[in-house]
């Protein structure tokens, strides 16, 4: 709850910061050639090139597989995990916390690569698959796998938010279907999910936006055969005529936000309807968590399954590429164990700038995004008003864009607005690019928070006289501090791992991990890639572990 | 003043001494005085380039040792950012005093385009003609394009010495080579492409046979060096065509399963252009370190700390253009820093190569 004035305030930076660098892409879309050259004229010529081209068809569709097949697999592995994880007894469920999280804050890029190390064709695994049963069966570079392994490590981002979903049922429901027979996985399917499906529904259309935007995995797994994605054809596009196209990159841009904010139309659609599922969630205090008797072998095996799939098999390829000089076929290991890539790491000056930029970014610049975050959260709480539906439009827009664009779009801002040059070779660029484009996510949370803040307490300390700041900061923060808290701790992860929307804003000082890795990469350093990883993960677990540690909850 | 005149006395005798005793010096040899004070007074410069801060730190920390008063801002990035940026920052005012690209053709294109300014001094004068365009860009390396494979799984036998080789190799036994080849994506990479642009130039007839070559093989693209390299290593890929020697020598010196050959009919050499953008803030500490990086110190550096090759004719050793030349004769084919890049950044012309390439390489 705002005043009408910071409201007001906070919805036109908001605006600003969101529609200006989008409004510089979709402009850009539209011209010849850059914008800041004097050469540029109004052309519909980008969209003619793109549309012409086969590859941009054939990357449409694949992205299309992609978005939709990853939505399959992950929204119900997301959701039956929660349930799992937050409605039963599961032994070792605190346990599985810190595992569950690691795709979320490991970088594509470097998952995909961990893939090849261990699922390649001469990866470790396949080599000792074959040496076993004659042949291997999968191909990870077939665009199947880039689906599989999308929808598998996705799955984190759907458990998180039906999980605190979840959280707010009462459990007499549950325990009335088990009661009259139901099997744990019935209850799962007829009456937990359905009660959470408007947070379903928001995070399928998330985890299908994302399937828009993923990079770094078909980059390294769809590149040796030649698959395509919007946004690695939006890479391509930067060399493909020699000279990097902005108008082309643009174009592609913009058909994505075309194709995608329909979708934020119809998920407005269809969260209104939903509505009437929340209304019955009601609060209630008690809850048991579901005994799951012989069925949590079953509930443990999928886990396991699904950890050793998404988390070992690539992590661990990543390590072992980390600590060896040499891999592959007729290779062996022992012999070619090496600490010589960490040394690497900690004898480079901007390694280590790098690493302690990260971490600030993480916890400072978490901390600031999650208070940005509120301020727009509270701008719009308990005011259905045009503003506040207008606040729920723009802040999924950032995420239509991909991460490469929307970094050289926030690279331009800061380039040509005059007031914002001097911040430019800061790390505050690089935070609030990352914000911005975290933006539909970090939203979330708050809001999830905010919603449970029973109305009745606020309208409380209004009758007392209070004013809505004053209610706000007395009365509603106070209340969600737990929300907050695990929000901060879930933008740590994020920025941690963010990789592609730094990359026009590195300058000497403000490197981050993410994006040294993505320079280290082009240059062939892919060892000290793999240590940097290794570090970047060790650190964010360590982070993670902490956090839990001092009673930080990922949700409450 | 007085400092300066005394400065210039000072190197004139040192010069003086010197060439009585029949040595140069490399440290005395160097820029004017004037330019020096002048640097010195700027205090700073900023570098983007593509070379690793690794490799490029062992330039700059000499650099520094020379002229502790200048401040170095060096920023690694790709090729394609760096132009990104550097055309960015340059229309909204100023950007890198100096840039050092191994993409050759953005380099000339950005000269051409009118961002350099000149420079010219003793330095600049022992490169070849070929490394100086206009007084504005010049190549700072020798660079050879070689073929790089896997020593543990290809047999001696098959290692091919030459383009026609190559070519050879892969027609013989494409059943063996399948899937296993791999290079750059013209599409994806600017270098990729300008060497393969090259190759059509340089190889004339031979070109259509080594896509034909490609295509029977089912030829692996990739945007970069180091995917290619690590493919090979692991036997992924068993040979890799194009790549740059220098890269591959950095890792064969950490990973004994790679080999590398520079083929002997002819070898394709890029150097990383420098320029001295024209609105550069620290013009003069811009042209003290240009002139740093082709002194003679500098490309011994080069040469022996950095992993690349130096460029200068008068430093020897084995990764120097000298060594390559006793190597390889007039195999070796620089490419020429100049108007000839720009041919492929035409759109057209750029857009029907890669169908050509896409025709043959994408035959089934």
């Amino acid at each position: 709850m705002l005043q009408t004035l910071p409201r007001r305030v906070v919805v036109t930076l908001l605006a600003l910061s969101v529609f200006f660098p989008l409004g510089l892409v979709i402009y850009q879309s539209v011209l010849s050639g850059p914008f800041f050259m004097k050469t540029a004229s109004l052309s519909l010529e980008s969209f003619a090139f793109i549309f012409d081209d086969p590859d941009f068809w054939s990357a449409t569709k694949n992205t299309l597989i992609v978005a939709v097949g990853m939505s399959l697999i992950a929204i119900p592995l997301g959701a039956i995990l929660a349930f799992i994880m937050v409605r039963t007894d599961l032994p070792g469920r605190r346990w599985l916390e810190i595992p569950i999280m690691i795709p979320i804050f490991v970088s594509p890029v470097v998952l995909g690569f961990g893939y090849v190390v261990s699922l390649g064709p001469v990866g470790f695994f396949s080599v000792w698959f074959e040496s076993i049963f004659g042949s291997v069966p999968w191909n990870i570079y077939s665009l199947a796998s880039i689906v599989v392994i999308a929808g598998l490590t996705h799955v984190p981002h759907v458990y998180l938010y039906s999980s605190s979903a979840l959280r707010n049922l009462g459990s007499d429901v549950e325990e009335a279907a088990r009661l009259s027979g139901a099997s744990p996985f019935r209850v799962a399917r007829d009456v937990s999910i359905p009660m959470v499906s408007p947070a379903l529904l928001y995070v399928g259309v998330l985890v299908f936006f994302l399937g828009f935007e993923i990079f770094g995995l078909p980059l390294i797994l769809g590149d040796p055969e030649g698959h395509l994605v919007l946004t690695t054809y939006l890479y391509k596009l930067t060399n493909k005529l020699g000279t990097p196209s902005y108008h082309l990159m643009a174009a592609v841009a913009t058909c994505i936000i075309a194709v995608t904010f329909p979708l934020v139309l119809l998920q407005r659609a269809l969260l209104k309807s939903a509505q009437r599922f929340v209304s019955m969630k009601g609060k209630s205090a008690r809850q048991r968590p579901l005994a799951l008797g012989g069925w949590k072998w079953v509930a443990l095996a999928v886990i396991s399954l699904w950890l050793f799939l998404s988390i070992f098999v690539p992590v661990a390829g990543v390590a072992l590429r980390s600590v060896v000089s040499s891999w592959g076929t007729g290779v062996n290991i022992l012999d070619v164990l090496t600490l010589d890539h960490f040394h690497a790491v900690f004898e480079e000056a901007t390694m280590i700038r790098s690493i302690v930029n990260s971490i600030l970014i993480g916890t400072f610049g978490g901390a600031l995004a999650v208070g940005g975050y509120l301020l727009v959260g509270l701008a719009t709480h308990r005011k259905p008003d045009g503003l506040s539906r207008f606040v729920d439009y723009i802040v999924l827009t950032p995420r239509a864009v991909p991460g490469l664009m929307a970094g050289l779009a926030v690279f331009w801002v800061f380039l040509f607005v005059p007031f914002l040059a001097p911040l430019r070779s800061t790390l505050f660029s690089v935070w609030f690019a990352y914000t911005i484009v975290w933006l539909a996510y970090g939203m979330r949370l708050i809001q999830s928070a905010l919603m449970q803040v029973g109305p009745e307490l606020e309208e409380a300390g209004r009758l007392v006289g209070a004013s809505r700041a004053r209610v706000s900061r007395d009365i509603t923060v106070p209340l969600i501090r737990n929300g907050l808290l695990g929000a901060w701790l879930l933008i740590f992860m994020i920025f941690e791992r963010e990789y592609s929307t730094g990359v026009y804003l590195l300058s000497p000082g403000t490197e981050v991990i993410g994006a040294q890795i993505v320079s280290l990469w082009a240059s062939g350093a892919v060892d000290v890639v793999a240590a940097l990883s290794l570090i970047n993960m060790l650190l964010v677990g360590f982070g993670l572990a902490l956090a839990l540690r001092f009673g930080v909850k990922l949700h409450d | 003043m007085k400092t300066t005149r005394r400065n210039f006395s000072r190197c004139l005798t040192a010069g003086l001494i010197a060439s009585v005793l029949g040595i140069s010096p490399p440290l005395l040899a160097q820029s004017a005085p004037d330019l020096i004070a002048a640097a010195q007074k700027e205090g700073k410069l900023s570098i983007y380039g593509v070379t690793d801060n690794e490799q490029a730190n062992h330039l700059i920390r000499e650099f520094r040792t020379q002229y502790p008063a200048i401040q170095i801002e060096y920023s690694n990035m790709s090729t394609t950012e760096l132009y990104n940026r550097f055309i960015s920052e340059s229309a909204a005012g100023s950007s890198a005093d100096v840039t050092w690209s191994s993409a050759m053709d953005l380099q000339v294109k950005l000269v051409n385009d009118g961002y350099a300014q000149p420079h010219k001094s003793a330095e600049t004068a022992k490169l070849p003609d070929w490394a100086n365009w206009k007084n504005e860009a010049f190549g700072t390396t020798y660079e050879p394009i070689g073929i790089v494979y896997n020593k543990r799984l290809v047999p001696a036998a098959d290692v091919p010495q030459s383009h026609a080789d190559f070519i050879k190799l892969l027609s013989t036994q494409p059943e063996k080579y399948k899937g296993k080849v791999t290079t750059y994506d013209p599409e994806k990479s600017g270098v990729g492409f300008m060497l393969v642009s090259q190759d059509k130039q340089v190889n004339g007839a031979g070109f259509g046979d080594l896509l034909k070559a490609f295509g029977s093989v089912q030829v692996r693209v990739q945007g970069s060096t180091g995917t290619m390299m690590e493919r090979i290593a692991s036997g992924e890929n068993l040979i890799g065509y194009n790549l740059n020697a220098a890269y591959a020598l950095t890792r064969a010196q950490k990973d004994p399963s790679i080999g590398i050959v520079l083929p002997k009919d002819y070898t394709l050499v890029i150097s990383r252009v420098m320029f001295i953008a024209k609105n550069a803030k620290n013009p003069n500490a811009a042209k003290l370190w240009l002139d740093f990086v082709l002194s003679k110190k500098g490309q011994e550096i080069i040469a022996n700390k950095a992993d690349l090759y130096a460029i200068r004719p008068d430093v020897e050793g084995e990764t120097t253009s000298n060594g390559l030349k006793k190597q390889l004769g007039d195999a070796l084919r620089p490419v020429v820093i100049g108007t000839g890049l720009l041919t492929y950044l035409d759109q057209a012309k750029r857009l029907e190569f890669i169908k050509q390439w896409n025709n043959a390489v994408k035959a089934k």
